[in-house]
């Protein structure tokens, strides 16, 4: 196969390769489409449908056009505070992802870089804290906020949502860092009379792009789905988010509005959807690796 | 990308000054000001049965009586009510009022988070207005950590439908009620629903047949959770199971839950609460509603419902305020008007009020079922008790142990921890 | 010229690098060291956690209670088989589907948004929906007694322990998959071009480039994707919760969520779960640097 093909005009090759190729591929990932996509599409209709439908046996997975109603996200948009729950929960994601992504890249290029006195333990303990779950250790950190006044006050998730994505932030910028930013570009901003900061801004934030990107999607969700500490900080109404307000519907003695759940959740996955598709394009962007090896 | 360290810079200013300032601002309990006192109260309200919008109703009402006196609600789920207490005890960040399920009262007692309602002067004075059984559910060795908000008990409900049509009559006694619950299942329904194993679900059939789950002084485990009568109950229950005529999501996580079980006629009986009732009209169920049908030693259900409780970590002012709107809470008005939403009143005179019967069908054969409902144990580590028996009874019913031999492990389990408490 | 050289030279103790180093450093510190810290002290009390109480040291009594707990011996061990099952195949799906969306043109972004979507949703939504499916009288029982009539009756798929486990286990990887995706894709970009085309002129196919070229240079990556992974299946706590809530009778606890139910439901037994939270962190510890010393290996060129 390999031996003709090389004579053979690139146009004409390149269109063999797509054909088949290219169709298993496409058929593979639509497959693998339907399990991962069939229980959102579940959730989409049962948003849909009226509230006490929503489990019923036998189980209908498909709705008749005429039940289908959108009274359940009319009610959650018209009624109590989902504004409110909506714009706190956007305000706390896009702080974390700030303040873990300006912090982890600091702490990643420092670490990735430079030696100093004490390196190797403290990158271990950054390292160690991912080891425990912020849940777990929910009761000293409680004792931490009231002390700090974080409690019922929307920086007192900020901060520790923070604190708790920044090590594995860090890790996997410093890895990307190693393994993707030759020290010859730092080299080259050195030669040119740069400080460490010149680096960083033009060398390692840029480069670093699609790995800051990455992990910010991954932070920029986490506020939208934690629920143990949001709910032991967040008390008053005002400064709830949406996951601490979804748990509103399930109310006491298993009657859960399911509609309202799903029709909650759906809306709240909409910015991350939004967010996820602005970042996602650093994936695409071509780097310059290439460049410098060649 | 210049604009990027500057982000950084200023997302870092941002945060210290944040960071001073929320130091700075004033304490997170309201600080009251010399005119009103603000008291912050927790509670988890049905705000889809019409409860919070009375709630605030009824708030307004009393800050227009009592212009000294603001009241902050924060609505918590019931889960989420005994965490936020959990965690804030130790820093007492704590409510100054709360309304929490009875259960609650040991388990924040042994926190030592609770004020002892009791000594305070004019007690007496409201709880003689109110039904003591239930308010007997706040009083631990003799002292009084709260005061019964509203009440409730379970009664059995069934499903007319299903037992027409199975030819079943309405049973009578309890061990009719088994029989009913083996000749209504078939391959789509199952008889009978219990969605936890504690004392709140099978403490009834167990008292109803003449035994207990600890000695009358509550010092003893041996002899009573694995007392003859016990053990012959539970077995009754695991025989049921064995042959799907019980089912539950505690013993089994695939089990449908009762309220969806209910909507899809999966269930046909179960001793449940008053909300079963409002919710079986929603799912458009034929139900019929008696009081648990007598065992050996009679009809006797268990106790639930809410109490008032105040908090040690608030100052005096706000104890005072607090006590002014529990009093509010429990008087004839408030307990009508959250009648009428569904929850049942504690308050004597609310009982006989015709708005309230009116509100609740069921109120009569509630009261019927009140005046010989038991309340589970009201002691120090209850709840700690309590998750025990509902393991091993479930190990028990799902047939994972031998229904003696759980029980007598619960048994020596339990009073490991009474002799650790002393 | 001269000086420049000199400058080159000392950067590597440069005062601005601790400018970049400390604020994260004081950041990390104080919002995740001291409550571990305290939880470690706190494993040594008998800590209570009630208003004014006092606590009394018990030395290791806390951790033997942990140790000979049958109950935490079983929360491990399912949590290990959870971690063993979901860690190697969400990760190996995800590298397949990213490998998959790297090579094609069209519709790249559509497929990405859709794999990614289980990650962005809720974990309690999901594990609500999983549970709704495989309930005795759910979507998969119903297909499987009155669509394709191959049982007689309902599986108790969430009834006893190990099947329930497996259900917690399709969950973790049908949710893993876009996260996996999505690491692997940016791994996947920073392979230069160049290395595929000289493998091409070498007469490598594509099955003997990706293990010849893509394994090894993203290697990095891989590994990271491991101990995160790792890390994150033993902290596991929602799909358990919402699936089984560890029932029936705590037969399928994982740690984390026997450790919460001791710290909010025992009421009594803080020094238990500090105990536990902390044999936990040691456990995992003790995996990721075993990984870590197996896998990794000198990064410098």
């Amino acid at each position: 196969m390999g031996g003709e093909e090389r004579n053979m005009p690139v146009y004409l090759k390149n269109k063999h390769k797509i054909s088949l190729s290219m169709s298993i591929r496409y058929l593979l990932l639509t497959a693998g489409l339907f399990i991962t996509v069939m229980p959102m599409f579940y959730m989409l209709i049962s948003s849909l449908r009226d509230n006490k439908s929503t489990f019923s046996y036998p189980p209908k997975l498909f709705t008749s056009l005429d039940k289908m109603t959108f009274e359940n996200f009319g009610y959650i948009l018209n009624n109590g505070n989902f504004y409110r729950y909506f714009t706190n929960t956007l305000f706390v994601a896009f702080m974390t992802v700030l303040i873990s992504a300006v912090i982890s890249s600091l702490l990643a290029y420092s670490f990735a870089r430079f030696r100093f006195p004490g390196k190797n333990i403290l990158y271990s303990m950054i390292i160690s804290v991912m080891v425990i779950p912020g849940l777990a250790m929910i009761i000293p950190q409680f004792e931490m906020a009231v002390k700090f006044n974080l409690v019922d006050n929307l920086w007192g998730v900020i901060l520790f949502y923070s604190a708790w994505v920044t090590p594995f932030s860090t890790f996997l910028l410093k890895g990307y860092i190693e393994d993707n930013i030759p020290k010859e570009l730092d080299e080259a901003i050195y030669m040119d009379g740069g400080s460490v900061f010149t680096v960083y801004r033009h060398v390692m934030i840029p480069m670093a792009s699609p790995a800051i990107a990455a992990v910010s999607i991954l932070n920029f969700l986490f506020p939208f789905e934690e629920l143990g500490w949001s709910q032991t900080i967040l008390k008053s109404d005002e400064i709830r988010t949406l996951p601490v307000a979804i748990t509103m519907f399930f109310q006491a003695h298993n009657r859960t509005d399911w509609g309202y759940v799903f029709a909650m959740t759906g809306l709240s996955m909409i910015p991350v959807i939004i967010f996820y598709l602005l970042l996602q394009k650093y994936f695409i962007s071509g780097l310059s690796s290439g460049s410098i090896k060649g | 990308m210049k604009k990027y360290k500057i982000i950084g810079v200023m997302a870092l200013l941002l945060m210290l000054a944040s960071l001073v300032i929320t130091s700075c601002s004033s304490d997170n309990k309201e600080v009251s000001s010399d005119e009103s006192v603000v008291i912050e109260f927790w509670h988890n309200y049905d705000a889809g049965a019409g409860q919070v919008e009375v709630l605030e109703k009824l708030i307004k009402e009393f800050e227009a009586e009592n212009k000294d006196i603001q009241v902050k609600p924060v609505y918590l789920e019931w889960e989420a009510l005994k965490n936020n207490v959990v965690s804030g005890a130790a820093t007492g960040s704590l409510p100054d009022v709360l309304r929490g399920d009875i259960a609650f009262v040991p388990q924040f007692q042994s926190l030592n988070v609770l004020e002892e309602m009791s000594a305070l002067s004019d007690y007496k004075d409201a709880a003689s207005g109110i039904l003591e059984a239930p308010n007997s559910t706040a009083k631990i060795d003799n002292i009084f950590y709260g005061i019964a908000a509203n009440t409730n008990t379970k009664i059995l409900f069934y499903n007319k439908t299903k037992l027409q049509g199975a030819n079943i009559k309405v049973p009578k006694t309890l061990d009719e009620l088994w029989e009913a619950a083996l000749n209504v299942s078939d391959s789509k329904t199952i008889g009978m629903v219990e969605p936890w194993t504690g004392i709140w679900n099978v403490g009834p059939y167990i008292w109803s047949e003449g035994g207990d789950v600890l000695s009358p002084d509550n010092s003893t485990a041996e002899g009573y959770i694995n007392g003859t009568v016990a053990v012959k109950v539970i077995q009754k229950l695991a025989d049921l199971y064995e042959v799907k005529a019980l089912a539950g999501p505690s013993m089994d996580p695939g089990a449908v839950g009762d309220t969806d079980g209910w909507a899809s006629g999966t269930y046909a009986l179960q001793l449940d609460g008053p909300w079963r009732e409002n919710l079986n009209i929603d799912a458009g169920v034929d139900y019929g509603a008696i009081p648990l049908p007598a065992g050996s030693n009679g009809s006797i259900s268990v106790l639930g419902g809410e109490d008032f409780m105040m908090f040690k970590s608030s100052s005096d002012a706000q104890k005072k305020a607090s006590w002014e709107f529990i009093k509010f809470m429990t008087g004839k008005h408030a307990q009508v008007e959250m009648a009428k939403v569904g929850q049942m009143p504690v308050n004597k005179e609310a009982l006989s009020d015709p708005e309230a019967i009116k509100a609740i069908p069921l109120l009569p054969v509630f009261s019927e079922a009140l005046k010989s409902a038991k309340s589970r144990p009201v002691t120090a580590r209850w709840s700690e008790m309590e998750n025990i028996i509902a393991t091993k009874v479930a190990e028990a019913i799902t047939g994972v142990k031998e229904v003696k031999k759980a029980l007598d492990e619960a048994a020596v389990e339990i009073d490991k921890l009474i002799s650790e408490s002393k | 010229m001269i000086s420049i050289v000199k400058k080159k030279s000392t950067r590597k103790t440069d005062w601005r690098v601790y400018i970049l180093l400390i604020p994260g450093l004081l950041f990390v510190a104080t919002f995740t060291f001291y409550p571990i810290v305290k939880m470690l002290v706190m494993s040594f009390f008998n800590w209570r956690i009630g208003y004014q109480q006092v606590s009394d040291f018990v030395g290791l009594a806390n951790y033997k209670d942990v140790l000979s707990d049958q109950i935490a011996r079983r929360a491990l061990m399912n949590t290990v088989a959870y971690a063993v099952v979901t860690v190697p195949l969400q990760m190996i799906f995800g590298l397949f589907v990213a490998v998959l969306i790297n090579g094609i043109k069209k519709f790249s972004i559509s497929f990405r948004l859709a794999y990614y979507l289980p990650v962005i949703t809720s974990w309690v939504v999901v594990a609500l929906l999983f549970r709704y499916i495989f309930n005795n009288q759910g979507l998969l029982n119903y297909f499987l007694t009155d669509v394709l009539k191959v049982v007689n009756e309902p599986i108790g798929w969430l009834s006893t322990r190990w099947s329930a486990i497996f259900v917690a286990m399709l969950l973790g990887i049908w949710k893993g998959i876009g996260w996996n995706m999505v690491i692997f894709l940016a791994a996947l970009q920073s392979v230069p071009k160049e290395y595929y085309e000289a493998a091409s002129l070498d007469g490598l196919n594509n099955r003997q480039q990706f293990f010849y070229i893509t394994l090894p240079s993203i290697r990095g990556t891989i590994l990271f994707a491991l101990v995160m992974l790792s890390i994150g299946a033993f902290n596991t706590y929602t799909p358990i919760a919402v699936l089984t809530g560890g029932n029936p009778a705590h037969q399928t606890e994982v740690v984390l969520t026997w450790m919460y139910f001791q710290t909010f439901n025992a009421m009594g037994k803080m020094g238990y779960s500090a105990a536990l939270s902390i044999i936990i962190a040691a456990v995992i510890m003790l995996v990721t640097v075993l990984m870590f010393i197996t896998l990794s290996r000198k990064k410098e060129d």
